[in-house]
């Protein structure tokens, strides 16, 4: 990939978001919301018949796509905003584009990329601005 | 005076958080990924640790803002700032506050509120690791 402004990044696709994950999930944030262990409270929140996938694992998506695109890169910003749920057994695809490559001193770049991750057939989940340092 | 005058500025009562080692593997395996292999946690840690680590919970949090946390607040949005990520077995004190709360109405979900606050994740040398900025979108059922 040649970072430059326009570039677009490799995405990274779950095909299928799993419900035992969450189960993990609710474990490893803290956060025992029935929403994302039991379809029948999802149902119940008026939210459909599956489990809804925690907002922070689909940052987290996110997040490892930049981890894969720059490897030796640090994450320093990031800000999204939440636009849709995702569900267990959607697809998804976390990807971007590179905006601005700026060099910093001692060596490396400052790289500001567009951030998002996308439901088949149902468009973002999640979108935002990202920045990661290399050196 | 109503909560959108008294909150902003309000302290969130500040706690500490250690996060085991073998918590690096369970997170990448909800997230499909290698764990990262130096020693430290993947990014993500700057809001979950931050999120159980403040001294309040979110039903706590919630209550703040006169919410009941059983009508389902949902994550609006979120900003990480990371200056080092964390390390596995090693605590940090994690403190913030209110920022602002702000009513809203919305074609799908009718009133709401946007309560955003702030967390930060300071080692035991006080230096500043990550800071977490989190919206909450709070649905007023019922309000007008």
């Amino acid at each position: 990939m040649t970072i430059q402004p326009g570039a677009p990044l490799r995405t990274r696709r779950v095909p299928s978001v799993s419900a035992e994950a969450m189960k993990t999930m609710a474990v490893v944030l803290a956060d025992p919301n029935p929403i994302h262990l039991d379809p029948a409270a999802a149902k119940a929140s008026g939210l459909g018949d599956r489990v809804v996938n925690q907002g922070p694992t689909n940052l987290g998506y996110v997040l490892d796509m930049l981890r894969e695109n720059f490897p030796s890169g640090e994450i320093a910003t990031v800000s999204v905003r939440f636009l849709a749920n995702v569900f267990a057994g959607d697809d998804v695809t976390a990807g971007g584009t590179v905006q601005s490559v700026t060099p910093i001193d001692g060596g490396g770049h400052r790289i500001e990329c567009d951030v998002w991750l996308d439901v088949a057939g149902r468009g973002h989940a999640l979108a935002g601005r990202a920045t990661v340092v290399t050196r | 005076m109503s909560i959108f005058d008294d909150l902003p500025g309000t302290r969130l009562t500040p706690g500490t958080i250690t996060i085991p080692a073998a918590e690096a593997a369970q997170l990448a395996e909800v997230l499909g990924s290698d764990p990262p292999d130096d020693g430290r946690l993947h990014p993500l840690y700057a809001y979950i640790a931050a999120q159980r680590g403040i001294g309040v919970s979110v039903s706590e949090l919630c209550a703040l803002a006169e919410f009941d946390v059983n009508d389902g607040p949902l994550l609006g949005s979120l900003e990480l700032e990371i200056q080092d990520r964390l390390r596995p077995e090693t605590e940090y004190r994690v403190e913030g506050e209110i920022v602002s709360i702000v009513r809203k109405e919305g074609r799908t979900i009718g009133t709401f509120d946007l309560l955003t606050f702030v967390e930060r994740i300071v080692d035991q040398s006080g230096r500043l690791m990550s800071t977490a900025t989190v919206t909450f979108v709070l649905p007023r059922k019922g309000a007008a």
